[in-house]
């Protein structure tokens, strides 16, 4: 069986070889690593319900994946942790209200649909978490109720429905108004959101960490969170540039989406040309559907929009191969 | 075929299609002229039923001469009682149409959404026959000047998860009664 | 003339839906309510039955040049008095439907058999190759309809059944909205087809083990 698994993952290319202790897995757990804080932060924020909603939704993932694998007797491929880094993201960009039963039906949603139709790890067009989260639209009512922040306030993890309700920032600036809560409150995620978006701070902790960690490359997030910084500093809605931007950069999903989403290596640009210009058009979307669009968030659209374009982003700034004819040598 | 390219093939083919046309148009003109006046009497019927929803008792005119409000306000209908008013917001996804009945004091009669393709379960609500549309749609009833969802400072409150839908319905009778108002 | 593999062709070889992939606008936008999904069926069979008799019998009469543009004609005169038969005798289906009765005249389906059958054969066949490919397309329409229906309203035979209401299955707040929007119908139409693809496979294969075991 072993021989048959390394038989299976024997991939062809020309050498030079040299053997890399980087996996799948290791790279999946330190996408959970970096993930960690947020999560801990979430808990602070919105209470036990934070910790078990992500629980449920990894083990799901986790159990759908094994599932499938087991009914269409293909090669289990379920301990690279990938199913689980789509289950925590898809805990992640729902609020901590949301029912078991609803997030357990996105994450087969994304494991199965999404993720192992298209061929499994490595196959999938789109990014399974955030294709799970649109599929969980089906009930807009419970993906758009935010709980208040504070422990006081928190969501029961047996019963949701006694949580006390607000507004999310975003609601607030989807009308050009600046939220309640201060730019502070916001960078520190003591706003109501999504479970794993609303600390920009923790967030940038498991960038730095992946960063570190050489999981991911600065440029795509760089690039996204940049596009989104200069375009809602160029277009204020009324109010202070500065104090606008800092709000459009700390509050929704942006961080998350960009530092843990835009950067799927199945789902993202080969090239570094390529890599900026998914950067940049996730950006402009972003900000096209926070100023024009119905929703209140566009990060989870923009970046479903930009995995579709990833064929061809992949085509522009390809290296020339070494003594191959320039293009306009080629040309004539 | 031989005659392929001969201007008598030509003509051939330019015939048959022309008749084939002809014939077509003619049993159209046919079927119309039978179904027009059931269309029109049906048409007629939804209409009157829509108004007599907002403004009791009926209406005696439809005015031709009234301020349109941007275009927001399709027709006015004149009653013993007020005025029965169709109104064409945006809503969420497309034009909704509704009317609204205004009484002579300026005051809502009552609204009615006459067609829409708002969101199922969410700005689809505003129309319903549920307990949670009529209660949406009652609110509006002895409103006067203008309306307005709590978000934007009014008095109303939006359907939960539609505040859009909700802000069209309010765009729709804040035009009807600046209409009603002008007309005296 | 073969009606019973005619009828087998409409159904399940060549079914104009499932492996045909004809008329595809029509099953991915109205297929919310079985409601739409028999009145849509019995509109299409009706204009396929008429456009194929009656291009059955001009066919010699049309010139080769211009059978695209005569089909056309013939067949956007048959939607047309069907929509306004429906509009003025049946108003509900007719407003339930919209704009997809007039489009009809844009279904490949219609078209596609008078292409590739009513032009090639008798009257009384090209009538019989019209009801059997309507009926495949209504059964077809009816499955997309109600596994829609079921997952997107929670219902059973909206339009029709409890005064329009349908019955319920299950209970409010439970179904997936995006079932009856248009995603829906691609996620919907995608997974019947695999499942029909798979049903059909299977069939075809126990019949080859059948014919090699003789």
């Amino acid at each position: 069986m072993a021989q048959m698994k390394y038989y299976y993952e024997l991939t062809i290319s020309s050498s030079p070889h040299v053997h890399s202790p980087v996996t799948t897995q290791t790279i999946m757990r330190d996408v959970l690593i970096a993930l960690a804080p947020a999560l801990i932060g979430s808990v602070y924020f919105f209470g036990l319900r934070a910790l078990t909603v992500t629980m449920v939704s990894a083990i799901a993932a986790f159990f759908f994946e094994k599932l499938y694998c087991y009914l269409m007797k293909q090669n289990d491929k379920t301990y690279d942790l990938s199913c689980i880094v789509t289950g925590v993201l898809l805990a992640f960009v729902c609020p901590p209200t949301i029912p078991y039963w609803m997030i357990i039906v996105g994450d087969a949603f994304a494991i199965i649909l999404v993720k192992m139709l298209f061929g499994g790890i490595g196959k999938n067009i789109v990014n399974p978490a955030l294709a799970g989260r649109a599929f969980m639209f089906s009930w807009p009512v419970a993906m758009s109720t935010w709980v208040k922040v504070g422990f006081e306030n928190a969501a029961n993890p047996l019963n949701a429905a006694d949580a006390v309700t607000a507004a999310t920032p975003l609601a607030n600036m989807h009308q050009g108004l600046l939220p309640e809560a201060s730019v502070m409150d916001a960078f520190l995620g003591n706003v109501g959101g999504c479970i794993g978006e609303t600390s920009a701070l923790l967030l940038l902790i498991g960038f730095a960490y992946l960063l570190y960690r050489k999981v991911i490359t600065a440029r795509i997030p760089l690039a996204y969170i940049g596009t989104v910084a200069v375009l809602s500093f160029l277009f204020p809605m009324g109010q202070d540039r500065i104090t606008w931007m800092a709000y459009q950069l700390f509050t929704g999903g942006l961080m998350l989406g960009a530092i843990f989403m835009a950067t799927d290596y199945v789902t993202s640009p080969l090239t570094k040309l390529g890599q900026t210009v998914y950067g940049i058009g996730c950006g402009v979307l972003t900000i096209m559907i926070r100023y024009f669009g119905g929703y209140n968030e566009g990060v989870s659209y923009a970046i479903l929009i930009m995995n579709c374009c990833v064929v061809l982003l992949d085509r522009i700034g390809r290296p020339v191969k070494f003594g191959a004819p320039k293009k306009e040598a080629a040309k004539k | 075929m031989k005659t392929e390219n001969t201007a008598l093939y030509i003509l051939r083919l330019a015939l048959t299609l022309f008749i084939i046309a002809a014939v077509v148009a003619a049993a159209l003109a046919g079927v119309n002229s039978i179904t027009k006046p059931v269309i029109d009497q049906l048409n007629a019927e939804k209409t009157q039923k829509a108004i007599e929803a907002v403004l009791p008792g009926g209406f005696d005119e439809e005015l031709a001469n009234f301020d349109n409000q941007g275009g927001l306000v399709s027709k006015v209908y004149k009653g013993a009682n007020g005025y029965a008013l169709e109104v064409l917001p945006s809503g969420f996804d497309n034009t909704i149409t509704m009317m609204v009945g205004v009484d002579t004091e300026g005051k809502v009669l009552g609204i009615s959404i006459v067609s829409h393709t708002e969101t199922a379960g969410l700005g689809a609500v505003a129309a319903a026959q549920t307990s949670a549309g009529e209660a949406f749609r009652g609110q509006f009833v002895g409103q006067s000047g203008s309306v307005g969802v709590t978000k934007d400072g009014g008095t109303l409150d939006a359907i939960t998860g539609a505040t859009i839908t909700s802000r069209a319905i309010c765009v729709g009778v804040n035009a009807a009664l600046a209409c009603v108002a002008g007309l005296g | 003339m073969n009606f019973k593999k005619q009828f087998k062709d409409g159904l399940l070889d060549k079914n104009p839906v499932f492996v045909q992939l004809l008329g595809m606008c029509s099953t991915l936008a109205i297929t919310t309510s079985l409601f739409n999904g028999i009145g849509m069926g019995l509109a299409v069979t009706i204009i396929t039955i008429c456009s194929n008799v009656l291009i059955s019998a001009l066919r010699k009469v049309i010139p080769n040049q211009i059978r695209i543009a005569a089909y056309i004609t013939i067949i956007a005169g048959f939607v047309t008095v069907v929509d306004l038969l429906l509009k003025a005798y049946i108003p509900a289906l007719s407003e339930s439907l919209g704009v997809f009765i007039p489009l009809i005249v844009v279904n490949c389906m219609v078209l596609g058999r008078a292409e590739a059958f009513a032009s090639k054969n008798g009257v009384l066949a090209s009538a019989v190759d019209g009801l059997c490919q309507g009926i495949g397309y209504t059964v077809a329409l009816v499955i997309v309809c109600v596994v829609r229906e079921f997952l997107g309203s929670g219902t059973f035979g909206g339009g029709l059944l409890n005064g329009g209401e349908g019955i319920r299955i299950l209970p409010e707040g439970v179904p997936a909205m995006q079932m009856v929007m248009p995603v829906g119908g691609f996620l919907a139409m995608g997974c019947i087809l695999a499942g029909f693809q798979y049903m059909t496979r299977k069939m075809e294969n126990a019949r080859k083990d059948k014919e090699a075991a003789k």
